[in-house]
């Protein structure tokens, strides 16, 4: 495991509850791409894409602008299907799953790459939005988004709206959002894109711990290298084909 | 960031709210958030509902208005000529009344000749009751000041103790009714409005006027102690069948058509105005769906479901039909008052809004706003996640 961020990491048990809900067998990939197609009009956006992520895997996807990298990832999202292929997860394809929107709200934690955070909403609403559906109650879906705005350092933002605030924190809240429900793997696309180098740090630093002391699986899209490097394997797509 | 993560105690957010966000909360919020849309939309929900309440109301004040007439005598029922275009056009000849009057079961019948005038701007639809003055005490009249007309006085007249009290007449004034100047030998109460609002003079006079003779419009029946009411009204239908018994104001539509019509035509106009209702909500929630594909999809990519999304556009639909339900029946009320003071309309409409006018308006809110909202809520359900976040 390479890790490319200076900040320290407190070593030991976590405080909060972060962490994969089920885990596949050793042997059964978490994510997996199989031979997928995805073609918008004429264009393609993955060429026959083969990857598969370990449970507990840190995976970094790079490549240029338009290789298919945020595809890939929304693919893993269950938000896109492939034109041809399949995606599975824990072995199973989402295709043949029957409540995807289940799986997007507890399996897979989503960070999109332009935040896509509810404007109208405060920082905590937007995180309590992500907690509808689940076992939890209106007490405990608050007190769950104000631990994880603390725990980003968030706690003066959560009544700020995201044009009240700045591109790093709006990244900390999508981020915190997307570990509402602990799921078992983070999808982030360009996680760090509007972040200055030590926030930039600091998000790598949650990733880095949460991989380490939590076993949370996590595919990150990012075109800088040096966040790429922070991964235990780093993927490269160029023109939609992985080389 | 917190890189020696402890968990937080849960503590009062910087907005100073401890409460978690509820589902009801969400689009309570939604709602506020976008206030001039929720107000427009609510308006064009309002309007209809105003008026689909202030067509209810008016129908049923002209039905009760009009079936007052019924009520005016102290009687068990009334019998008109059957399926008249208005009830004033009944024709009950003196030959039917005395018909009636023998009837088995039957105490009394006195026929009663009601004709309209216009006695100035503000009262285009005065009554005059035709009666004759032995009748009077058995149609319910009581004579509370000076006394009751001669049977051929041609220029005496009574009145009912509102329209003496609204004209600022009493015994001994001088009326004008019709080009004919009128003593005012009596004023009387029956108890009820209609006929207290009235005037009564002797029936040959008015027969005579009105180019009736030996005719009377309608005849109040009062049965014997311990006869079928019944009974008595199907003996009389059977052995009159151009005549028809009405009991109660819903049995009038059995005497007059007008009535009927004003019923179908109410019925129709609610329609049309629900259907414009629904298309005009069903534009505006169509508009809003397009400006929030992208959060719908956003909402669809963190895990909820169709049934949730569902749940949250028709929840939406839902409060501002509230809303407009409210607005509806204030505009409803605010028109209906204004109407009973339009020149052609005073002392015809008597508005009266009733329980059932505002579940009326709640119903027609409701059905207007999740109807106009089930296509741009399917819509929305049925987005796909990825295709809406690609959207600018």
């Amino acid at each position: 495991m390479t890790h490319a961020t200076n900040a320290s990491i407190e070593q030991g048990e976590p405080q909060i509850a972060l962490g994969m809900n089920a885990e596949a067998p050793a042997s059964t990939p978490v994510l997996e791409a199989v031979n997928v197609d995805v073609v918008y009009g004429e264009f393609y956006a993955l060429v026959a894409a083969n990857l598969s992520v370990a449970p507990g895997e840190w995976v970094a996807v790079t490549g240029p602008s338009g290789s298919g990298k945020s595809t890939l990832l929304q693919l893993f999202a269950a938000v896109d299907q492939p034109t041809s292929g399949s995606v599975r997860f824990q072995g199973v394809d989402l295709a043949n799953r029957r409540h995807l929107d289940r799986y997007r709200r507890i399996e897979v934690g989503h960070v999109f790459q332009l935040h896509n955070l509810l404007p109208h909403l405060d920082a905590k609403r937007n995180i309590e939005i992500a907690m509808f559906g689940t076992h939890r109650g209106r007490q405990a879906r608050s007190d769950h988004a104000t631990e994880l705005l603390s725990l980003f350092e968030l706690t003066a933002q959560a009544g700020h709206k995201p044009p009240e605030m700045s591109g790093g924190e709006r990244q900390r809240v999508a981020i915190a959002r997307a570990l509402a429900n602990n799921p078992a793997v983070i999808l982030a696309d360009e996680p760090t894109g509007s972040l200055d180098p030590e926030g930039a740090a600091k998000i790598i630093t949650v990733f880095d711990r949460l991989h380490r002391t939590e076993g949370t699986t996590i595919v990150m899209v990012t075109h800088d290298s040096e966040i790429a490097s922070a991964a235990d394997r780093v993927i490269q797509l160029e023109g939609g084909r992985i080389t | 960031m917190q890189e020696n993560v402890r968990l937080p105690t849960p503590q009062i957010g910087a907005n100073g709210k401890s409460a978690g966000l509820s589902f009801v909360g969400l689009i309570v919020h939604n709602l506020g958030t976008r206030r001039v849309r929720t107000a427009l939309t609510a308006l064009a929900v309002a309007i209809a509902v105003m008026a689909v309440v202030t067509l209810g109301v008016l129908t049923d004040s002209l039905k009760s208005s009009a079936a007052e007439v019924l009520s005016a005598g102290n009687a068990d029922f009334t019998v008109a000529q059957k399926s008249v275009s208005d009830l004033l056009n009944s024709v009950v000849t003196d030959t039917q009344v005395a018909k009636i009057a023998s009837t088995p079961g039957v105490a009394s019948a006195v026929g009663v000749l009601v004709a309209t005038i216009k006695l100035d701007p503000a009262h285009p639809l005065f009554l005059e009751i035709g009666i004759t003055p032995e009748s009077l005490s058995p149609f319910g009249v009581h004579v509370v000041a000076g006394r009751a007309y001669d049977a051929t006085a041609p220029d005496e007249v009574m009145l009912g103790w509102q329209a003496a009290d609204e004209f600022g007449k009493k015994v001994g004034s001088s009326i004008v009714m019709d080009g004919n100047r009128l003593r005012v030998v009596g004023i009387y109460s029956t108890g009820q409005v209609f006929a207290d609002s009235a005037s009564m003079m002797p029936l040959a006079i008015l027969q005579a006027r009105e180019r009736k003779p030996a005719t009377v419009t309608l005849t109040v029946v009062r049965v014997t102690k311990g006869a079928s009411i019944e009974g008595v009204r199907r003996a009389i239908e059977q052995a009159n069948p151009n005549l028809a018994t009405v009991r109660s104001a819903t049995e009038y539509g059995r005497v007059d058509r007008n009535l009927q019509f004003l019923g179908a035509a109410q019925t129709g106009a609610r329609i049309i105005a629900l259907v414009i209702g629904v298309i005009i909500v069903m534009n505006t929630m169509l508009l809003s769906f397009v400006e929030r594909i992208r959060e719908f999809g956003v909402l669809r990519a963190i895990g909820w479901s169709r049934s949730r999304l569902l749940g949250l556009v028709l929840g939406e639909a839902v409060g501002i039909s509230f809303l407009g339900a409210g607005l509806g029946v204030g505009f409803a009320f605010v028109l209906t008052w204004g109407l009973q003071r339009f020149s052609p309309l005073r002392g015809i409409l008597q508005a009266q809004f009733t329980a059932e006018e505002f579940w009326t308006a709640l119903y027609a809110a409701i059905f207007i706003g999740v109807l106009a909202a089930l296509y741009p809520s399917a819509r929305a359900a049925m987005l796909r996640p990825g295709a809406s976040l690609r959207r600018e």
